[in-house]
């Protein structure tokens, strides 16, 4: 019995070593997460434009109601978003815009840092999620 | 009736049922791509495939097959869903599949299809269309890259619009929908075409990327245009009316409308509307609160009241409500001199047929129309005042082989239609013609009599118009006027329209007579499916009528107002809804008496010429922005209803009516129109028994699709004389515009930008004068300019220039005449 104990608490023991620990020394360690993590929304850039088309599937889909979209027309005759933003505070990070997207104009990235001070800064528009 | 299964289910049907309908009938859905309710059955596309067990072996197109007794359909199985799919394929081979851009997706007919029946992936590929597209019409976009080749486009424009833009050319893989020469388009822009099109081939352009269509509100409501009264669906997307939807569910136009329907809804939007009171400071409109712009009014008026009098002048897009609360409103500032749409244009024509019929209105409804064996339309301008109405004869004529007659001075679209005949005389003469039939058929004993008072008299004073006489004298051949009068008196079915409004003011009453009595003398009124109509210019024109916007006992009517006022005799004129200044035949008088009258209230949308003389202007609220009913001219009551928000502090005017009738101690409130149309109904001949809630999505005909005529007296009434100048001009609607408010619309004027006179070729030669050359046109020692536009609708000596334009100063020369002699250079 005590050649168990002395088992179960050496493996404690172990973990208290140097370089065993699961905790990260968060702001100062990042940690990386997954790629198929659901972070901020990135909308891919195309070679001039968006890649985005304003088709409104992303609007539409969105269990939260978070993304605004407003279509127009450009010099060159095609459909753009006039207007693109996220509301970061309603979103749910579910993915289904990314999801959605027929042009594969939009990911979700690894970002998770989103905390901020004004609700304001929580609407990313079109100029800060092509960054 | 025809008795058959469909799925397992008995249905019973007509004969003329195809199985599509019959299906329909039963609940049961099939699929179709190159169906539509209205067109006739054409079967291009196969979608609607089903299996007839009496004709094992293939699938049947249901949409084109008649059912037959005993017929045994099955509408999905295995087999029938993979010809479906398969059919499918063959479309998405060469479609350009770019629905993230495409403004139908979401409902597009294909897409729809293609997800329903699961067509992913393709079994085949091949080339897709490169098809140039037309993204520069700023109306209709097309882009054949999209086309399925249902031909609605081109079965509509034909069978509907009589216009025929397209047509498909070439053959096989090449085949596509084009224009004549492959050009862009010209044609009427009404946008039958962008609403049949089951795809994204042909779209409406000025909806261009604005919204997917699930994000629209869509508000069931009435074109705020003519007195067609077509329903229209509005599109609102964040309070702002975006486009016009397709719907041919409401209404009697199966979602038929015009280019001033369909596109013409801009203006509501326009940065130009009236948004605050304004009154005159120093010689200045400034703008200001309500409670300053009421109390200037009430002043005003008390003041007015105590002097000469106060004189009000209405509009007729006004809904029945608003009319009704204006009219208590002028009892409760003691004023009979009440008016709509400037006296003349309505006047006449009503007194006319009143004397006659004893009614003030049309007396059957327009699909009855469709089955009519003859047509009579006075004006080849009747197309272009109610062109939704000139589908439905264009119908008549297309499908029921109806023999169409226009009396008329220049040439129109309706003569152009098979069988049609125009019998063009010189201006102001139709009343000679109308005489003239008449004349004919009493003489050749063919004129029903029975029950018809003052037919001797009429005999006796139509001798002098003999079809030989009134051929010297219009031009058209003796002969031709005999053979309309019979074609008239022959058929079993027969419509005579007539249409009145501001430009159309010349001989009204005798107009109105003439084609009653051609009505009496061929049994027209009373008799089932046929009908003489009396078409207003306003959205509104029969319920001003209705409800008696007319002066009281003694009192002044519009033009004896403006007179008054001119001469310094009335002390104040409210003048709402209305431009005078640019509308009105005889621009001086009115001028004048804008200039004299002490104090002018305009209530209005836009400042207008009219309004910018005023003391006090009110905003108002366009058709898009108030509830309440209109009476088209078919007597059919319909719901107006709101669908965006007043723009500014604009107030409705059933809002400010109520808001003066307070001040005048009148304050009666009522809950709001339901309430109001309440007291309608029981005050308004006719409207009797009719209640707002119970006006459904077809609206309700008062005095029933037959209305009973009062009397049927034939009355005499003397004809026109010729002008005899070598050049002479009349005035009249352009097809692109209505009233004066479609000159703030975007979409008629992508069309008709400019006023401009009509000439033709062989005057056009004459005066060395090419398209768009300036013209000048003197008349009583007043000289106006106008651009030239030649073409080949004029005849020798006629000139043609619509009055929409308030720039273009029509109404500086022509004052009411039927056709203004005018001296022509360039
Ligand atoms: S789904 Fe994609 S293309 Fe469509 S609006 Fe959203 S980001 Fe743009
Ligand atoms: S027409 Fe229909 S299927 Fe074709 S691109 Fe447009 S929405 Fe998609
Ligand atoms: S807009 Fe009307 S007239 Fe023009 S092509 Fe289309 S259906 Fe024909
Ligand atoms: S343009 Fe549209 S309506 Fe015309 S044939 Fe093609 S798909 Fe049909
Ligand atoms: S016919 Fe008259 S009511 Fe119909 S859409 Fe045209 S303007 Fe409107
Ligand atoms: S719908 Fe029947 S063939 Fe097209």
């Amino acid at each position: 019995m005590f050649k168990a104990f002395a088992k179960g608490l050496s493996i404690t023991f172990k973990h208290m070593l140097p370089g065993h620990s699961v905790t990260v020394q968060y702001p100062h360690v990042k940690l990386k997460p997954s790629d198929r993590f659901r972070g901020l929304h990135r909308l891919v850039p195309a070679h001039d434009r968006e890649k985005c088309v304003a088709c409104y599937l992303c609007p539409t889909v969105c269990p939260a109601k978070c993304i605004t979209v407003e279509s127009a027309e450009n010099a060159k005759g095609e459909k753009y978003p006039r207007i693109y933003e996220i509301d970061m505070l309603r979103c749910i990070f579910c993915g289904y815009c990314v999801e959605a997207c027929p042009v594969e104009a939009l990911e979700m990235t690894g970002a998770y840092e989103l905390a901020n001070y004004r609700r304001s800064d929580f609407v990313f528009t079109k100029e800060r999620l092509l960054k | 009736m025809v008795n058959l299964t469909i799925d397992g289910k008995q249905v019973t049907v007509s004969k003329a049922a195809t199985i599509y309908e019959a299906a329909l009938e039963a609940g049961i859905h099939i699929p179709v791509l190159c169906y539509a309710k209205k067109l006739l059955p054409y079967g291009a596309c196969r979608v609607c495939l089903v299996e007839v067990e009496q004709m094992k072996g293939r699938l049947i197109p249901s949409c084109t097959t008649p059912v037959t007794q005993g017929m045994v359909v099955t509408t999905t199985s295995a087999e029938i869903n993979k010809v479906r799919k398969t059919v499918l394929e063959f479309l998405l081979v060469n479609h350009v599949v770019e629905c993230p851009v495409c403004d139908k997706g979401g409902e597009c007919d294909l897409q729809d299809l293609t997800f329903e029946h699961e067509v992913y992936p393709n079994r085949f590929t091949g080339e897709k269309f490169a098809l140039p597209t037309d993204e520069v019409n700023p109306l209709i976009e097309r882009n054949m890259n999209r086309c399925v080749l249902c031909g609605k486009c081109a079965r509509v424009c034909d069978e509907i619009v009589a216009f025929g833009s397209y047509s498909f050319i070439n053959r096989g893989f090449e085949s596509k929908i084009a224009t004549a020469f492959d050009r862009g388009l010209n044609c009427e822009f009404c946008g039958q075409c962008v609403s049949m099109c089951p795809v994204g081939a042909i779209l409406p352009r000025p909806f261009k990327f604005k919204a997917r269509p699930w994000q629209l509100k869509e508000v069931d409501s009435v074109c705020g245009y003519c007195g067609n009264g077509c329903t229209v669906t509005l599109g609102v997307l964040k309070d702002k009316v975006e486009t016009i939807r397709f719907n041919d569910k409401t209404g009697v136009n199966d979602g038929n409308l015009c280019i001033r329907g369909r596109f013409g809804y801009s203006y509501v939007n326009s940065e130009d509307r009236l948004t605050k009171p304004l009154v005159r400071k120093d010689g200045k409109l400034v703008q200001t609160d309500w409670k300053e712009a009421l109390d200037t009014v009430v002043s005003g008026f008390a003041k007015a009241r105590a002097e000469k009098g106060v004189g009000i002048v209405t509009g007729a897009r006004l809904t029945n409500e608003e009319l009704f609360l204006l009219k208590n409103l002028a009892k409760a500032m003691g004023t009979g001199n009440l008016d709509h749409s400037g006296g003349e244009s309505y006047k006449g024509v009503t007194e006319g047929l009143f004397e006659t019929l004893g009614v003030t209105a049309s007396t059957a409804t327009f699909p009855q129309v469709e089955e009519c064996d003859t047509i009579l339309s006075i004006r080849s301008d009747f197309y272009e005042t109610h062109p939704v109405f000139g589908m439905v004869v264009n119908q008549a004529v297309k499908r029921h082989d109806a023999h169409l007659i226009v009396i008329a001075d220049k040439r129109g679209k309706f003569g152009k239609l098979p069988h049609a005949e125009t019998l063009l005389a010189k201006p102001g003469l139709e009343v000679n013609i109308l005489n003239a039939m008449a004349q004919s058929l009493l003489a050749d004993g063919l004129a029903i009599t029975d029950g018809v008072e003052g037919v001797v008299e009429l005999q006796a004073a139509l001798a002098d118009y003999t079809p030989e006489l009134v051929a010297a004298q219009t031009g058209v051949p003796a002969a031709a006027i005999r053979a309309a009068a019979q074609q008239l008196a022959k058929a079993k079915k027969s419509a005579i329209l007539l249409a009145y409004g501001l430009p159309y003011t010349a001989h009204s009453r005798e107009l109105g007579i003439a084609a009653a009595n051609l009505a009496i003398l061929t049994g027209i009124p009373g008799r089932e499916g046929s009908g003489l109509y009396l078409c207003g210019e306003k959205a509104n024109s029969q319920g001003a009528i209705d409800l008696q916007i007319v002066p009281g006992k003694e009192a002044l009517d519009s033009q004896s107002m403006f007179q008054a006022a001119a001469a310094g005799t009335l002390s104040a004129l409210y003048i709402v809804g209305e431009d005078p200044l640019t509308s009105y035949p005889d621009r001086k008088k009115i001028e004048t008496a804008l200039d004299k009258v002490p104090f002018l209230v305009v209530q209005d949308i836009f400042l207008s010429p009219t309004a910018q003389q005023a003391d006090v202007v009110l905003p108002a609220a366009s058709f898009a922005e108030k509830d309440g009913t209109f009476t088209n001219a078919e007597r059919r009551l319909q719901r107006v209803r709101q669908g965006i928000p007043l723009p500014g502090e604009a107030k409705t005017d059933y809002a400010i009516f109520e808001l003066l009738a307070g001040r005048f101690g009148k304050q009666v409130s009522f809950t709001g129109p339901e309430a109001v149309f309440s007291q309608i109904a029981a005050s308004t001949p006719g409207y009797g028994g009719i209640e707002y809630g119970a006006i459904g999505p077809q609206g309700v005909v008062w005095g029933g699709d037959l209305l009973a005529v009062k009397r049927r007296k034939v009355v005499a009434v003397a004809g026109g004389k010729p002008v005899e100048t070598p050049y002479q001009l009349i005035t009249g609607s352009s097809l692109y515009h209505n009233g004066t408010v479609s000159t703030r619309a975007t979409g008629p004027l992508a069309v008709i930008p400019s006023p401009f006179v009509e000439l033709g070729r062989e005057d056009a030669s004459t005066l060395q004068v090419k398209e768009g050359d300036l013209l000048t046109l003197r008349a009583n020692g007043v000289e106006i300019k106008l651009a030239a536009k030649i073409d080949t609708r004029m005849p020798k000596g006629v000139l043609f220039a619509p009055y929409h334009f308030s720039s273009a100063g029509l109404n500086r020369i022509f004052t009411g005449q039927a056709a203004v002699p005018v001296e022509v250079s360039k």
